[in-house]
């Protein structure tokens, strides 16, 4: 009786919302993004400055304009340090040659991948031959993911400068 | 007396439950990702220890989801990557055109180039798709791999 006459006597009159639609409508929305959830996997990524594609050249040829002039902007004019990488028939590294001298051969292994991690450290940090960028000479067959492991070997270096390694060009080797 | 329910009072207070609700569709409009869209994630990545995670920039991006046969792979179809990679370097260069910049083809385009390969890409099909960008006049690439084995 109380509450009666209070709703007759005026302004201050409660106001109840039916939430019941709004409620419905959010159910809704929560339920097309619960469905929609997809959560990607963290992915990382190597940067990688790829200069324009230039001819193949053995690697003889590449590493003697080191301290000759510069003809132009590719690789081949660059101080460019070669890294032959000759793949197995199954997608593995055959063998691999840093410059001119031979590296391993057979498949990559973490014992192997230290080894040219030293190696390249050695020859990065040799002063007067300021390499700025790699070539890596790649048998056609060679697996992307184990020539990921040797970009990430190679992007690990530092040039004379400090400056990572970051410019790295392919060149297509033919199947041995 | 009057504290007793009656019919007319039987009304649940919906108020925290749609509180809840709105909490919860926020939380899934926050942490909804439309670019993993472009990925595919049939893929599987190659594992780098050191890959760095990926930079959130404003630039364009190119993203190439390259199976083990060669192809591009665009909302899990097989496309050409030479048509696929002159489509994007035309609509880059019509793109920069627009905004006042003389480009011609083979000049270097802004756009980074996110590929995403699949570990046992050979690498002649890889290299295909990777001079064709670079003949286009793409020169910024950024090889995706996963920092760690995934689980499932």
């Amino acid at each position: 009786m109380r509450r009666k006459r209070k709703k007759r006597s005026g302004s201050q009159e409660e106001v109840t919302l039916n939430l019941a639609a709004m409620l419905d409508m959010a159910f809704q929305l929560l339920a097309f993004f619960i469905l929609t959830f997809k959560p990607s996997p963290v992915e990382g990524q190597i940067n990688l400055n790829l200069p324009p594609p230039r001819p193949i050249l053995p690697p003889e040829q590449i590493q003697k304009p080191e301290t000759e002039e510069p003809e132009g902007d590719g690789p081949a004019a660059a101080h460019t340090l070669t890294i032959t990488i000759n793949s197995a028939g199954n997608g593995q590294v055959a063998s691999m040659q840093v410059g001119l001298a031979k590296l391993f051969d057979g498949g990559l292994t973490a014992d192997r991948l230290r080894i040219l991690d030293r190696r390249l450290k050695d020859v990065f940090a040799i002063e007067g031959k300021p390499y700025d960028q790699v070539l890596l000479r790649v048998g056609k067959s060679l697996a992307y993911g184990e020539l990921m492991k040797i970009i990430d070997v190679c992007t690990k270096q530092k040039m004379s400068d400090g400056t990572p390694v970051n410019k790295i060009s392919f060149v297509e080797l033919p199947e041995n | 007396m009057s504290s007793l329910p009656s019919a007319e009072n039987a009304e649940p207070n919906l108020t925290p439950v749609l509180d809840m609700v709105f909490q919860l569709i926020t939380f899934f409009m926050l942490v909804i990702n439309f670019q993993a869209a472009s990925l595919d994630l049939s893929l599987k990545l190659p594992v780098v220890g050191s890959a760095r995670p990926v930079e959130k920039g404003a630039e364009d991006l190119l993203v190439l989801n390259i199976n083990t046969a060669g192809q591009v792979m665009m909302y899990g179809n097989p496309i050409k990557p030479e048509d696929f990679v002159r489509k994007e370097g035309n609509e880059a260069r019509i793109k920069l055109q627009l905004a006042g910049k003389k480009v011609k083809k083979g000049d270097e385009l802004p756009t980074l180039v996110v590929v995403r390969a699949d570990a046992g890409t050979p690498f002649e099909l890889l290299n295909k798709v990777l001079t064709e960008c670079q003949s286009e006049g793409f020169r910024k690439f950024a090889l995706r791999a996963m920092n760690k084995v995934d689980a499932g």
